[in-house]
């Protein structure tokens, strides 16, 4: 595992210059374009082009000399190093490299496929140079008889405009490097084309070079303006850079290496550090970002802010430079400059610290774009709102601990010593504040080099050293101490009491960075990645139900009355569908795009390298910050989850998403698989969500903060109020709420009938609770079987019996409703009375009654009814006959009729009042237990219902289609499809069938309204002019159930017949409810048509035509 | 109170300390010191220090943990096997006390069972309350103070946290670690509470020792800055 050493040259044997790492699901394939900005520390803008095999050779830079001849450049050539490598090229950088790279040369950008995995991206390791463009002044090609294809590439260094080349006394030299390149021809042509475009649009950023290494201290050391420095270290790095190149053309060689172990000088820290880290590239691209945030956001306010204004006097306090208020007002501009351009990190204690050291050495702008290349790349999430990095990376340091010191590893676990109170300040704030800073910077000039990898290095180094003494300490208190005063003699003598002086003068901290780099040298980049992967997925849970955990106990009082599986259920069933909703915008995104790519011209494919896979985990509570709020279709998709009246019953044909994607094979090859799955909006396998208006309600209702968004306090606190309303008063104060659009406690005509369009809804697949205990049970077995064999006779019977029960709802709405207007205060009164007379006390009582009765007639019917229907045709939409009995003997008060039709006269508009509603309810036994138990159970929270995770959802699908909801399914071994286990009605063909499908649709409310209001008003007719013969021919009529609809409807007045024909034409096309509904309040519930058809119509002989019609 | 004349028995007590404002309350308690510049905890922070009980000895095992909200998931880390809690908010921040409630439930769900719980509303001394001990523990000192008088900063009234902390069965102080005010009665509170049974790790009989070295032995191992060993009576009692 630990071989790379083997791989690349012996100068750099022990250096894995390492880089950040995501810890998104791309990590073990990362894509090509990531891992080639990581091994060169590049913008997220820069994406490898062009790669080519090749050979660098530096010469110690000559003076100038034009004239110089074929002959002696070639000398120059012979010269100097050598190193083989490859040289890419983005589109702004050239860059080379000795250090193998992790992705194949022939992996496109944007996929993985060629992960190889040797160094993961590594860093801006082995020699090399990472080079702008625009930094270099001149190409030549060489022609030589030795090499087909060489480059000498002459940089700006060293006619920078500081100098002037007359007056100044310094030796002008120019950096001038050679590269062969190694490749057929044609490769080598390419390669170079693509160079000189480069080049070309590098040409305008010059000027912004030039102002961005202005404020690099290597530009005066080597023009003599800055005070040399007399240490020898200076002096070594003078000639280096001098030599090599210095900030962006500075060229990686084993010296440089050498030099940054054995610590920086203070004067080039800061440049070193940003050059290193690559946060010098991302300066260059936007040198003016850091002033133009703070002038941005001047004088705004965050969270952050309050935050870091806390923490500013807390900062390195030890030192001076941050004791002043200009110290401090540096400070405070960094960290609030950070906080604005990444909101989601904002703020984390130890910025402050890693901050304040940072700008002991570099300007405001340098320490700015520094932190971002730590937060992003070298510390990736250590400091989100979940510091979900910081404890993944204690894990692997566990981890590497039990590997590498598996003795110290069982004295830690067996006297419970906590190891991350020690370590875990080791690695977020660099070490900065455990050891002293002077130590501490010089971990830090290695770590910006090689990675993250140095942190693991030198504090496995660490405990090594302190192994013996570690091993005796008992406690963490004992633990502790042991680490604390080692810190305290870094540097001291590793070997006081050696004879030999040599060893002697070894400090300890020598002593550790050759223990971390020599002993450690096996920890590298991938052996971490690694490690990471491994624990990854246990550190996201803990940290996800902590914070689980955490949210649900905020949740306030309303939660209270939810059990506590309840709330975790619904906590997860909340962020599953918000994580799960991201996800799949983002691969439609994905897929959206590379559509529309893949149609563009293949030259643009390079554009967007997009790092998708680094996005794609996004939104997971453990990264830090998700998504809070659910939108509607969020919504939708929740209700989905956990009641089953939630799902569409015509789900959009799937067809149209596959044979889209078919046309696209050619184009995605294998992955088509799982594009065809995931195009859909709710996800593979997940039940479409039904759009009902009743669903908009809740929503609306639930939404008390009016965001057109819910939270998941929102969420509970809706529910809470449904479920954990254990009265049934509770429950339909809260329905009839729901329909008071204006909150003055009125429900009118409109809202009466979308309360029965909800009732229907939300019954359509059957009633939960315990209504006929085994007809439910059995409705819901068959559901969750997919069973789309035969229709429980029971089941059907309480569908229909519901049915019924919402006929009546309506039918005693409109009877018992208020007039709403002052002129209409006689009928009011009527009305009132005749509500006294009927006596509202016993209306309950006569629904038991009616429910005996109605119980009678559906066993009685129903064994032959579905037969019945089957053959129907064009049969009357349903059975509605006892409760026009029930109502016949209930509206034979004269008073009580009139009142009623007033209530049916639209022009005299109505309401209905919660203790109306309340009544209504009541008086029907089946509604009763709707709303005291199967309304409230209909919101399955903790039992699964049709399990919406992603694992198991597959077979809810399978059993949506083929129950076929919205459809017409033949009928099944002769009998009946009755495919909707559960549901009101089955469907079935015929015109029956043709109705439910209307219902589904929200349009068999209308025609059940429709029919409802129709009979009311015969019935009243009747009272009123009470014509019994004619009856007869209306029985006739009933009595050949046979007769398609068409013959049927030649019985009924014109005015009902211009209805029907609209509510068919309008269900076969519109499918709209709206359209409908108003026309039925615009036709049938006219008094002539009211008139009209109750003339034809007696009590008796409705009730009793039903009972022959079901025959 | 009583000196230690003979060898008592000692015993660890593990105790985690949570909320605003709680590492300026630790090192009163254990270097009897305060630092209005106190670098902030990063991750957290161990230190010990030795509180005498007339019958026992109890050391504790402090664990003090940072207090920015983001931190919060580390930690069960430290909390884990601790006997004994405290939740210190920041009297003049509203927002502490919701904050520290919410430590209480998730200790009181998480952490071990029969774990000592004591709130502590810090900072006593910004408010213009004259005598600080005496209406802090005050049996009937449910005086609701008023923020809004002359410069008081206290933005949590007395009785609305000791209502709290009766209702949850918590220890309840109020505290300044600036100036010491009930500092060391909070632990000794802790210590008295902490069940017999529940006490083991004796560090065998004499383990006492004078006030002056067991200074030496509580500084040390604070990781997060260098402190200077002031030697100073750590617990009163
Ligand atoms: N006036 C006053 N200030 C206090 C008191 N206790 C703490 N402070 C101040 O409050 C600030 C924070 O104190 P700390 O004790 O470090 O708070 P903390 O909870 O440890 O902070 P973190 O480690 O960041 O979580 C410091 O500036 C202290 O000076 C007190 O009793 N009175
Ligand atoms: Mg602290």
């Amino acid at each position: 595992m630990f071989n790379l050493s083997s791989l690349v040259q012996k100068a750099q044997s022990f250096i894995d210059p390492t880089q950040a790492l995501n810890i998104s699901a791309s990590d073990r394939n990362p894509a090509k374009s990531t891992l080639f900005r990581h091994q060169f520390r590049l913008p997220d803008s820069q994406t490898p082009l062009q790669e080519i095999t090749a050979e660098l050779t530096i010469t110690p830079p000559v003076a100038y000399s034009p004239n110089a001849t074929q002959g002696e450049k070639d000398k120059d050539r012979d010269r100097g190093y050598h190193y083989a490598g490859k040289l890419h090229l983005s589109e702004s950088y050239l860059c080379f490299s000795t250090q193998p790279t992790s992705f194949l040369q022939t992996a496109s950008t944007s996929t993985s496929s060629g992960f190889t995995g040797q160094t993961h991206g590594a860093g801006p390791g082995g020699n090399g140079f990472t080079l702008p463009l625009c930094a270099i002044r001149r190409v030549e090609r060489l022609h030589s008889q030795s090499y087909q294809f060489a480059l000498s590439i002459t940089t700006w260094n060293g006619l920078s405009n500081h100098t002037n080349h007359e007056s100044s006394k310094v030796p002008i030299l120019q950096q001038k490097i050679t590269i062969q390149l190694a490749g057929t021809r044609q490769a080598c042509e390419r390669f170079c084309d693509g160079l000189k475009k480069g080049l070309k649009s590098g040409v305008g950023e010059v000027g912004k070079l030039k102002r961005v290494v202005s404020e690099c201290y290597s530009e005066y050391l080597l023009q003599g303006e800055g005070r040399k420095e007399n240490r020898s270290k200076m002096r070594l790095w003078g000639e280096y850079l001098r030599d090599y190149g210095r900030n962006v053309t500075l060229i990686r060689q084993p010296t440089f290496h050498k030099l940054i172990r054995v610590g920086l000088p203070n004067r080039l820290r800061g440049e070193i550090w940003e050059q290193t880290s690559g946060s010098l590239f991302l300066r260059l691209e936007s040198p003016t970002l850091y002033a133009d945030t703070l002038a941005k956001f001047e004088g705004r306010d965050s969270l952050a802010i309050d935050e870091i204004e806390k923490d500013l006097n807390r900062s390195l306090p030890e030192y001076p430079g941050f004791q002043s208020e200009e110290g401090i007002g540096r400070l405070r501009r960094v960290l609030t400059a950070y906080s604005w351009i990444n909101e989601e990190v904002g703020y984390c204690q130890a910025m402050n610290i890693v901050v304040a050291a940072l700008l002991i050495y570099m300007s405001e702008s340098q320490a700015f774009f520094l932190l971002s290349t730590l937060c992003d790349r070298l510390l990736p999430g250590y400091y989100s709102t979940t510091m979900y990095g910081t404890l993944l990376d204690q894990r692997v340091f566990e981890s590497l601990v039990e590997k590498t010191m598996p003795i110290l590893w069982d004295h830690l676990v067996k006297s419970d010593v906590q190891l991350s109170v020690v370590s875990l300040p080791w690695f977020l704030s660099l070490y900065i504040n455990s050891m002293p800073l002077v130590f501490a910077f010089r971990v830090l000039d290695v770590f910006f080099l090689e990675g993250p990898k140095v942190l693991f290095q030198v504090g496995l180094a660490i405990l090594r050293i302190n192994g013996e003494e570690l091993l005796d300490a008992p406690d963490d208190g004992a633990f502790i101490s042991v680490l604390k005063s080692y810190f305290s003699k870094l540097d001291e003598s590793a070997h006081p009491k050696s004879e030999n002086a040599k060893l002697r003068a070894v400090t300890r901290f020598q002593e550790l960075m050759v223990v971390a780099f020599k002993e450690f040298a096996g920890i590298t980049q991938s052996s971490i990645t690694e490690q990471r992967m491994k624990h990854k997925d246990n550190v996201l849970n803990s940290i996800e139900s902590f914070a689980k955990r955490t949210s649900i106990r905020n949740l306030g009082p309303d939660s209270k009355r939810l059990s506590v599986d309840e709330l975790g259920a619904l906590y997860d069933r909340f962020y599953t569908v918000l994580y799960e909703r991201q996800q799949r915008s983002q691969i439609i995104l994905e897929e959206t795009e590379r559509r529309a790519k893949a149609s563009r011209a293949r030259a643009t494919e390079v554009v967007n390298g997009l790092a998708e896979n680094q996005i794609i985990e996004k939104g997971r509570v453990g990264l830090g910050p998700s998504p809070t709020l659910m939108d509607y279709d969020g919504f939708r998709e929740f209700l989905a989850g956990i009641a089953r009246w939630a799902i569409t019953d015509s789900p959009s044909p799937p067809e149209k998403e596959n044979a889209a994607d078919r046309q696209n094979h050619s184009y995605f090859g294998n992955s088509v698989r799982r594009r065809e799955t995931s195009l859909s909006p709710w996800g593979y396998g997940n039940p479409e969500p039904a759009n009902h208006e009743f669903m908009q309600r809740l929503f609306q209702r639930w939404d008390v903060d009016m965001n057109s968004a819910l939270t998941l306090q929102n969420v509970v606190t809706g529910l809470a109020h449904i479920k954990g309303k254990d009265n049934i008063m509770g429950s339909i104060t809260y329905f009839f709420e729901l329909y008071d659009d204006d909150g003055d406690g009125k429900v009118d005509r409109e809202g009466i009938l979308r309360i029965s369009e909800a009732l229907l809804f939300l019954s359509r697949r059957g009633l939960e609770g315990s209504l006929t205990p085994s007809s439910s049970m059995t409705g819901l077995s068959e559901y969750e079987a997919g069973n789309g064999g035969q229709l429980d006779p029971l089941q059907g019977s309480t569908n229909e019996r519901f049915l019924s029960s919402v006929s009546a709802f309506i039918r005693r709405c409109f009877e018992y409703a208020d007039p709403d207007h002052p002129q209409n205060q006689e009928d009011d009164a009527s009305a009132t009375n005749g509500h006294a007379d009927s006596n509202a006390f016993g209306i309950g009582e006569d629904s038991d009654d009616e429910d005996e009765d109605l119980l009678d007639l559906g066993t009685e019917a129903s064994p032959k009814k579905n037969k019945n229907f089957t053959g129907l045709g064009g049969g009357p939409p349903a059975s509605g006959g006892p409760d026009s009995k029930s109502l016949g003997q209930r509206s034979a008060s004269k008073a009580q009729s009139e009142a009623a039709n007033a209530a049916l006269d639209p022009s005299k508009p109505l309401h209905i009042t919660l203790p109306t509603f309340r009544m209504v309810v009541l008086a029907d036994e089946l509604l009763e237990q709707f709303f005291e138990s199967s309304f409230p159970a209909s919101f399955r929270i903790s039992d699964k219902m049709t399990t919406p995770g992603p694992s198991s959802s597959g077979s809810s699908l399978t059993t949506f289609s083929n129950i076929g909801f919205g459809r017409q399914n033949p009928p099944q071994n002769g009998i009946v499809s009755a495919g909707a286990a559960g549901g009101v009605v089955p469907p079935s063909k015929g015109l029956r069938g043709v109705l439910d499908n209307i219902v589904t649709d929200g349009m068999r409310v209308a025609a059940e309204v429709k029919r409802r209001m129709d009979e009311a008003q015969k019935e009243m007719e009747k009272n009123a002019v009470n014509k019994p013969d004619e009856d007869e021919d209306e029985d006739e009529a009933y009595d050949n159930p046979r007769t398609p609809g068409g013959e049927r409807r030649s019985n009924v007045r014109s005015e009902d017949r211009d209805l029907l024909e609209g509510a068919d034409a309008e269900a076969m096309s519109m499918r709209g409810q709206e359209g409908v509904v108003s026309e039925i309040k615009g036709n049938t519930l006219s008094p002539t048509a009211a008139i009209d058809a109750g003339r034809s119509r007696s009590v008796s002989g409705a009730s009793q035509k039903i009972v022959e019609f079901e025959q | 109170m009583a000196e230690a004349t003979a060898p008592k028995p000692s015993s660890s007590v593990k105790l985690v300390l949570l909320g605003e404002a709680a590492s300026s309350l630790v090192l009163r308690f254990v270097n009897n010191d305060f630092q209005e510049n106190k670098e902030p905890t990063i991750g957290a922070a161990f230190l010990t220090q030795k509180c005498n009980l007339p019958t026992r000895t109890i050391k504790f095992e402090i664990w003090d943990t940072a207090g920015q909200e983001r931190f919060a998931s580390l930690a069960p880390m430290y909390y884990r096997n601790a006997q004994s809690a405290l939740v210190v908010y920041d009297l003049t921040k509203p927002t502490s006390l919701i904050k520290a409630k919410h430590w209480v439930a998730e200790l009181q769900r998480q952490a071990s069972p029969g774990i000592v719980i004591a709130l502590v509303g810090n900072k006593l001394d910004l408010t213009n309350e004259t005598s600080g001990s005496s209406n802090a523990i005050g049996e009937d000192g449910d005086e609701a103070a008023e923020p809004e008088d002359d410069g008081d900063a206290r933005k949590v009234s007395t009785a609305e946290a000791k209502t709290y902390a009766e209702e949850e069965g918590l220890l309840f102080f109020e505290t300044s670690a600036k100036n010491g005010t009930n500092v060391t009665e909070v632990f000794t509170a802790i210590a008295n509470a902490i069940p017999e049974t529940s006490l083991k790790g004796a560090r065998g009989p004499g383990a006492t020792q004078s006030n002056a070295n067991r200074a030496e032995d509580q500084s040390r191992v604070n990781l997060t800055g260098p402190r200077d060993n002031a030697s100073k009576e750590g617990c009163a009692c």
